[in-house]
């Protein structure tokens, strides 16, 4: 969770996820200036005197010798990815990791240099066509899952809900582990607010901060877009 | 370290408090999600999530939002249930270090009471506070804690099955704050907290939509302060006999300061614990050196010193 000084207005903070942890307790994040928050981030470059607490909730799977991970980004969705993809890198298990990297344009698809120093296969996927394939980040993963027909294989992916429900989908049905980095809106990130709730199989709500932000798929596809879980009965609307 | 100079330490609504910094219900889980993020033992006490007799497990998405200088949520009175409150939450409240509060309510008159009665019975508890802003489903939605006939009668009979300390959150969605602290005085309750949340909504004017499921939620953050310091300013000065706990878009000692001159004994840090989880300890901090520097040598002498 992070917030700069900025007073009072806007008044929380705002939840990123790690894209590396450096030597001297330095991290890198991703922004982008979707809204106020992130603009006063943008603006306080660099410099900027923020509180942050964190590292907070779950992480991929590590990745392992036997499985092939492949690792499907979504714009700002990357900085999960890109630290499995860096994990890999340095367990030299980069053999067993490909990244598919998908935006709309070209301008959505930062730190290319960098994922290609890592020597991991790189997908890329545009939906103009300005680099990469075009198309959506889906048919890149359909065309590598054919390719490891039959061997043991992982999905982990985050990136717009659209996107990440389409890849479980995919996943799923053929019959492929799938784990996915959720986002919510949230006030606390420690599992007090619960605002970021999510509705579940396993039980009728899990949390993004503290539960997640990484899920089995199998847990919350198909019961999240729809949003009312079954057997939740709750004054419509109670405030508080 | 060396004694403080300065008197924290407050008996207020039957409890004795060592400061008057609590923490408010619904922004402080269990008490345990704050572990290794604030010490519990510095703080005056802490009010628990609300409790209901059964289990529940809140309401559908999205369900909170931010707003200018606040929020607003509607998560439905997520809690574990007064039998998984002993069981799962109780055992670490019993030996945090501070004063706890349980927070309760109900879908209905008797379950108030059915809870209020359970949880009198439980050990490690100080005190109760009733969350009287639930629907009344039996009343086509109301909330209990709006119509002050309907306020008194459920404090009656709640306060004739406990004997632990009984504090009544009032509702700030009254035109008449006055009367729900009269009624909750007349019937018996110990302690008045002054405000919930204040009923609001938001849209996305993008989509056309609201920004949260229930449509309407409950506005907190400083944004609510100044109506707070209103209501709590109300009953202090219409001599309702009942201690006060302020709350409302706490951030910071100065802000308690001002509810203590409005007349509040004590207050409850809210929203800000989402943003700060250690706030309710730099407040405590802050206070005292505050009024260390003002000259006053126990906080019971700014208590409503409002000086009008």
């Amino acid at each position: 969770m992070v917030r700069g000084a900025w007073g009072r207005d806007p008044l929380l903070p705002r939840a990123f996820s790690l894209m590396a942890v450096g030597p001297g307790g330095t991290a890198d994040i991703l922004a982008k200036t979707v809204g106020r928050g992130t603009a006063l981030l943008e603006k306080g470059l660099p410099g900027a005197e923020l509180d942050i607490l964190g590292p907070l909730g779950s992480s991929f799977p590590s990745p392992r010798a036997d499985t092939t991970d492949l690792l499907v980004a979504g714009g700002v969705g990357l900085p999960p990815l890109y630290m499995q993809a860096r994990l890999a890198a340095e367990q030299r298990a980069v053999d067993h990791s490909e990244m598919i990297y998908g935006g709309r344009g070209a301008a959505d698809l930062v730190l290319l240099a960098e994922m290609e120093a890592m020597r991991l296969p790189l997908f890329l996927t545009t939906e103009d066509g300005t680099v990469g394939t075009q198309g959506l980040v889906t048919r890149a993963l359909e065309a590598r899952l054919d390719r490891h027909r039959g061997t043991s294989v992982r999905v982990m992916a985050c990136g717009p809900n659209a996107m990440l429900w389409a890849v479980a989908r995919l996943a799923k049905s053929q019959g492929v582990p799938c784990f996915i980095s959720l986002e919510e809106q949230m006030a606390c990130g420690i599992g007090v607010c619960l605002g970021c709730a999510v509705p579940a199989r396993s039980r009728p709500f899990r949390y993004v901060c503290s539960n997640g932000p990484v899920f089995d798929a199998a847990d919350v596809l198909d019961v999240v877009p729809e949003g009312k879980p079954p057997g939740v009965a709750a004054p419509a609307e109670c405030p508080s | 370290m060396s004694p403080s100079p300065v008197n924290l330490a407050i008996e207020a609504g039957g409890i004795a408090f060592r400061n008057p910094i609590l923490t408010a219900s619904g922004t402080f889980g269990y008490g345990r999600e704050f572990e290794g993020l604030t010490d519990l033992r510095t703080l005056g006490g802490l009010v628990t999530k609300g409790i209901s007799p059964k289990p529940r497990y809140g309401n559908a998405t999205p369900r909170i939002c931010e707003t200018a200088a606040g929020m607003l949520n509607s998560i439905g009175l997520e809690n574990v249930g007064v039998e998984g409150f002993e069981q799962e939450k109780l055992p670490y409240l019993r030996q945090c270090g501070t004063r706890v509060l349980v927070n309760f309510f109900g879908a209905t008159f008797d379950e108030y009471v059915a809870c209020g009665a359970a949880l009198d019975r439980l050990d490690g508890v100080d005190g109760l506070e009733m969350n009287v802003s639930c629907p009344n489903i039996k009343a086509g939605g109301i909330e209990f804690g709006t119509e002050p006939r309907v306020l008194g009668e459920l404090v009656r009979a709640c306060r004739a099955v406990t004997k632990r300390p009984l504090w009544v959150k009032l509702t700030p969605n009254t035109s008449d704050i006055v009367a729900l602290a009269r009624a909750s005085a007349d019937n018996g309750a110990d302690g008045l907290s002054i405000i919930n949340t204040i009923s609001g909504m938001a849209i996305d004017a993008r989509t056309r939509r609201p920004k949260i499921a229930t449509i309407f939620g409950g506005l907190s953050g400083p944004a609510i302060k100044p109506i707070a310091l209103r209501m709590v300013y109300q009953v202090r000065r219409a001599g309702i006999p009942l201690p006060i706990s302020g709350i409302g878009g706490i951030q910071d000692a100065t802000d308690a300061i001002e509810f203590f001159l409005a007349g509040a004994s004590t207050v409850q840090v809210g929203t800000q614990s989402f943003i700060d989880p250690d706030c309710s300890g730099h407040i405590v901090r802050d206070l005292e050196a505050r009024l260390a520097a003002d000259g006053v040598t126990d906080v019971r002498e700014i208590v409503g010193a409002l000086r009008v």
